[in-house]
C-alpha cells in the first residue's frame, strides 16, 4: 500500500505518530484540523458538482448514467426511511442520503496509500508545526467530523422530540421512562445515559473503525516492501466492506433515531 | 478531543451540505421520479381503458352486423311480398282487360253477323226474285197462274 523508506521502519513509533497527527492551525477553541477540513469541504463540492449537475438536467424519462445511480441510491435510502417512518418526513431522506455518500467518500479516502498524499503535500511545503509531514487525508479518522455528524443528528433527534411531544412532554418522558412515574430518579438517569449514549456511539463507532482501519494500513506500512502487497492488499479489499458498512450503518442509526424521535408521546 | 473551531466548522458544513443535496439533488429527483411513476400508471390506465374501448367497440359492431342482416332480411321478404301482391294485381287488371276486349270484339263480331245476314238475306230474296222473274217468265200462263196472279195484284194493291 506505501512504500517503507528507511526512516518508517527504523523508527516505527515516530512514523506512526505522525501519520496520526492532523495538520493543525490555531491553539484553544480556535484550533483548526486544515487536513480534515480541506478533504471533507473537498469530497463535499465533488458530491455537490455532481448532484447539481444531475439535479439541474433531471429528466422524467427514461433516466440515464449518474441519474440512473443516484436514483437507485435515492430509491434505497427512500424505502428504508419509509418503512421507519409512519408519516412522509422531507429531511430526513436527504440527511441519510447526504450521510452515505459523505461518509463513504469520506472513508473511502482510505484506500489512498497511506503516505502519497502526506508525502506530497511535504513537497510543496506542506509541513506540521514541527516542520514535518503531518497530514490526515480520511476525515472520518479525525473524532471531530464523527461528532460534527453526530452532534447535528442529535440535535434534530432533539427537535423533533419537543416538536411531537413539547418540551414538557419530552422532558417527562425522561422521568416516566422505563419503570414508570413511581421510579422517576432512575427513569432520568437511565433514559440520559440512553439519549446521551446515541450520538456518541454513533461517532465513536465510524471514528473507531475508520482509526483501526487507518493504523492497520500504517503497521502494514512499516513492514518490509516486499511482504507489503500481501497484508496490503487483503486488508484493503476487505476495508472496502468496512467502508461501505460503517456509511451505512451510520445512515440507518440517523434515520432509526430521528424516527424514535419522532414519534408522538404515548 | 476537544470542542474547537473544527467541531463547528464541520457542523456547519454538514448543515450546508445536507441543506444543498436536499434542494438540489433530492427534491428535483424525488419528484422526477414520483412523475415517472404516476406517467407509467396513467399509461397503463388509458391502454387498460383503450383495451376496454376495443371490445365495446367490437361489441357494438357486431350488434349494429346483427341488425343490419335483419334489416336486409326484412327487406327482402317485403320485395317478394310486394312483388307477389304486385303479380297478383297485374293477373287481376290484365283478366278484367281481356274480358272487355273479348266482350267488345263478340259485341263487333254480331254486329258485322248482322250486317252480314242483312246483305245475305238481300242477295237472297234478289236472287229468288230474279230466279222467280225467270220461272214466272217461262211457266206464266194465263189460265194455269191467273189465281195467283190476281192473288199477287191484290196483295199489291
Amino acid at each position: 500500500m506505501s512504500q517503507s523508506d528507511g526512516p518508517a521502519t527504523d523508527n516505527p513509533v515516530e512514523y506512526i505518530s505522525h501519520h496520526l497527527q492532523p495538520l493543525q492551525y490555531g491553539d484553544g477553541f480556535w484550533q483548526i484540523n486544515v487536513d480534515t477540513m480541506f478533504f471533507s469541504t473537498l469530497i463535499m463540492f465533488g458530491v455537490m458538482w455532481v448532484a447539481y449537475r444531475v439535479g439541474k438536467n433531471v429528466s422524467v424519462g427514461a433516466p440515464t448514467g449518474a441519474q440512473n445511480i443516484l436514483e437507485t441510491l435515492i430509491d434505497f435510502v427512500n424505502g428504508l426511511v419509509k418503512e421507519a417512518f409512519p408519516k412522509p418526513n422531507k429531511i430526513v431522506g436527504p440527511l441519510g442520503l447526504t450521510i452515505f455518500v459523505w461518509v463513504f467518500l469520506m472513508n473511502a479516502m482510505d484506500l489512498i496509500p497511506v503516505d502519497l498524499l502526506p508525502k506530497a503535500a511535504e513537497m510543496i511545503g506542506i509541513v506540521g508545526q514541527d516542520g514535518k509531514h503531518a497530514l490526515k487525508v480520511v476525515p472520518t479518522t479525525d473524532p471531530h467530523t464523527t461528532f460534527a455528524m453526530a452532534l447535528t443528528v442529535f440535535a434534530i433527534c432533539i427537535y423533533y422530540n419537543v416538536k411531537n411531544k413539547g418540551i414538557g412532554g419530552y422532558f417527562k418522558s425522561f422521568l416516566v421512562h422505563p419503570f414508570g412515574i413511581t421510579l422517576a430518579p432512575i427513569n432520568f438517569v437511565l433514559t440520559m445515559v440512553e439519549e446521551i449514549a446515541k450520538p456518541l456511539s454513533l461517532a465513536l463507532r465510524l471514528f473507531g473503525n475508520m482509526f483501526t482501519g487507518e493504523l492497520v494500513f500504517l503497521l502494514i506500512a512499516i513492514l518490509p516492501w516486499y511482504i507489503i502487497p500481501i497484508p496490503g492488499s487483503m486488508w484493503a479489499i476487505f476495508h472496502i466492506l468496512v467502508i461501505t458498512l460503517q456509511a451505512f450503518i451510520f445512515m440507518v442509526l440517523t434515520i432509526m433515531y430521528i424516527s424514535l424521535a419522532s414519534e408522538e408521546s404515548h | 478531543m476537544n470542542i474547537t473551531a473544527t467541531l463547528f466548522g464541520q457542523m456547519i458544513t454538514f448543515v450546508i451540505f445536507v441543506w444543498f443535496i436536499k434542494a438540489y439533488l433530492w427534491e428535483p429527483l424525488t419528484s422526477a421520479m414520483e412523475e415517472r411513476t404516476s406517467k407509467i400508471a396513467d399509461g397503463l390506465a388509458s391502454a387498460e381503458l383503450g383495451e376496454k374501448r376495443i371490445d365495446e367497440a367490437n361489441i357494438e359492431y357486431s350488434r349494429i352486423v346483427d341488425e343490419a342482416k335483419v334489416k336486409a332480411t326484412d327487406v327482402i321478404t317485403m320485395a317478394n311480398q310486394q312483388s307477389t301482391t304486385i303479380i297478383e294485381d297485374a293477373k287481376v287488371i290484365s283478366k278484367k282487360e281481356a274480358e272487355k276486349i273479348i266482350s267488345l270484339s263478340n259485341q263487333q263480331i254480331g254486329q258485322d253477323l248482322n250486317i252480314a245476314k242483312d246483305a245475305l238475306r238481300k242477295d237472297i230474296s234478289r236472287i229468288a226474285i230474279a230466279c222467280a222473274e225467270k220461272i214466272i217468265k217461262a211457266e206464266i200462263s194465263q189460265e194455269k197462274h191467273k189465281s195467283i196472279l190476281d192473288e199477287a195484284l191484290k196483295e199489291l194493291k
